[in-house]
């Protein structure tokens, strides 16, 4: 009995090394573009993970998850740009800002569910895009606002390995919080708020903290993001963005570790493709999206599982 | 206040509207720690509402509520099970999606006590579902039980969270007369063997009368009679609630 337990704990973890492993060789064959192309996948792989904790793990489908993100880009990038401080370290404070107004808005939020919450994420989102756009002294508006980047010398192979370090490390937090008991009192408030709170668990807190950690996380990745484009525009904070992270969970399978992942991975590389008709491909995500959700709301990973077994993929 | 204390619970002019309907309307009880006391009454006498009063789902519009003592009409849900009142549900509210042991753990967690880690918790919760019956169904999720299953294991979640008094909402509404009587066994290891004081809400008249030491009745939200299960069943009124005015 306890030798077969080891062996099922020991099982994610080999794999997850095994991918990482892997995820070490790109830079050596990729061409530059296809280098860009896995950046901008490991940071909707953050994006799409800390949203699927609160929305596939306790329920809250928040629309800010883009404009938390996009606070952690304009905080760290005006801190660089303004006060000159090292991106290094001005994207701690972004995460901290993204943190901290994330606890507010959940705090607002407590009493909501459903579509309430979402419409008043969506509202607060729009609010800040709109704030963002008009205050141009401070963000430039839509011209952008350019901001320095990590490196001294411009290299996507050295931002390629920061983001796979920031990523894989966001990933074992929100791997350790999904398994700790913490990770099953989310599970238990989508699964019922009320019976979760007549068995001694405190709902306002579990929910506002998953709020709270899941939009610092987003902080963090529009931080990262921020400094690796050196121009930030309101497209990071808009519902554009916003909606194919939400696709990404979708298609991926919302309430699994490894889910949002598959879905960033899938979404940005086929984007990539399909890139010459514009604006029609985010059209066409929503519309695949709508389709898993209405047949296979486990996603991607959900029809894997049914047919392949799941013996990692949980 | 000496008096109040020697009751476990004790409630004092209880009501609760819905818009114009009085769900509960002034309703005086109180339990002292071990009995088991009945809460019978016809469809929609309050008998539910009373319940969700109690166990904090709904804060009641007047009235006093007091467990050893100290006030709690105010509480949230969780605040009130952590002082030890736990419940199921008429309408059975497993967490489907989870598994059985993560259920029973979910009540076990609740209690907020962080001296244990998570191996002698499982252990815990894999002893709860032996002890309601449901062992050997730790992984099964929790929505391919069957309703009585799921009852259950509302009863393990329950008890993991050491209550002193447990709201139990028609837990016996389906059974086959084997089951009632392994259910009533269980009840009576529950007072006896856990100290645990049981407050049941039950329609199977047999076996309410036969297993309470009192039994109250609700009518339209008021108490209407309050005794030893052999003088609430000849009570006149509670005869007429039940099956309307006689002509006789």
């Amino acid at each position: 009995m306890k030798n077969k337990q080891q062996k099922r704990n020991l099982n994610p973890f080999w794999i997850g090394s095994f991918f990482i492993l892997l995820a070490l060789f790109p830079p050596f064959f990729l061409s530059q573009y296809w280098l860009h192309v896995m950046i901008i996948s490991l940071f909707y792989v953050m994006m799409a993970s800390s949203w699927n904790l609160i929305a596939g793990f306790t329920g809250q489908v928040s629309f800010a998850h883009a404009a938390f993100s996009g606070i952690g880009a304009y905080v760290s990038g005006m801190l660089a740009v303004f006060l000159g401080l090292s991106p290094w370290l001005a994207i701690f404070v972004g995460t901290g800002a993204s943190a901290f107004l994330g606890l507010g808005l959940g705090y607002l939020c407590i009493r909501m569910g459903g579509i309430y919450l979402s419409l008043t994420t969506l509202g607060f989102s729009e609010i800040l895009r709109i704030i963002i756009t008009n205050e141009d002294q401070w963000t430039r508006g839509t011209m952008g606002l350019q901001t320095p980047g990590f490196f001294a010398e411009y290299s996507k192979i050295s931002y390629y390995y920061l983001f796979l370090i920031a990523t894989i490390l966001l990933l074992i937090f929100i791997y350790k919080i999904i398994h700790s008991e913490i990770g099953l009192t989310f599970r238990a408030v989508l699964n019922d708020e009320l019976a979760a709170s007549s068995s001694g668990i405190n709902t306002v807190k579990v929910r506002i903290l998953a709020f709270t950690v899941s939009s610092a996380m987003a902080g963090l990745a529009g931080g990262l993001y921020g400094h690796y484009l050196m121009l930030i525009t309101p497209d990071i904070p808009s519902l554009g963005q916003m909606f194919l992270v939400l696709a990404m969970a979708v298609i991926g399978g919302m309430g699994s570790f490894i889910g949002p992942i598959v879905g960033s991975f899938l979404l940005e590389i086929l984007s990539e493709y399909i890139r010459i008709y514009g604006e029609y491909h985010v059209l066409l995500f929503g519309l695949v999206a709508l389709v898993m959700a209405r047949f296979a709301p486990e996603g991607v990973v959900g029809i894997w599982k049914r047919r392949w077994g799941k013996r990692w993929l949980s | 206040m000496g008096e109040t204390v020697a009751f476990l619970i004790e409630a004092k002019g209880l009501t609760k509207s819905f818009g114009g309907l009085r769900a509960v309307k002034g309703v005086d009880f109180h339990l002292n720690a071990g009995e088991i006391v009945g809460l019978i009454g016809p469809n929609g006498a309050g008998k539910t509402t009373l319940f969700n009063l109690v166990s904090g789902i709904y804060p009641p519009d007047e009235g006093t509520l007091s467990f050893r003592g100290m006030e709690i009409s105010s509480l949230k849900p969780f605040e009130i099970c952590r002082l030890g009142i736990a419940r199921t549900f008429q309408i059975v509210r497993p967490f489907l999606k989870m598994s059985c042991l993560e259920n029973v753990l979910i009540g076990i967690i609740g209690r907020s006590d962080h001296r244990e880690g998570r191996e002698a918790k499982e252990e815990e919760a894999r002893n709860l579902l032996k002890f309601v019956g449901l062992g050997g169904h730790e992984k099964n999720l929790a929505n391919n039980l069957t309703l009585i299953e799921k009852k259950r294991l509302e009863m393990a979640r329950a008890l993991a969270t050491r209550p002193s008094l447990l709201l139990l909402d028609e837990v016996l509404a389906g059974l086959n007369p084997s089951e009632i009587l392994q259910a009533l066994e269980l009840i009576e290891i529950l007072r006896t063997q856990l100290k645990v004081t049981i407050f049941w809400i039950e329609h199977v008249m047999g076996a309410i009368m036969k297993a309470s030491d009192r039994i109250i009745v609700l009518d339209q939200g008021q108490k209407i009679q309050e005794g030893k299960p052999q003088e609430v069943v000849n009570n006149s009124k509670v005869i007429e609630a039940y099956l309307g005015e006689s002509d006789a």
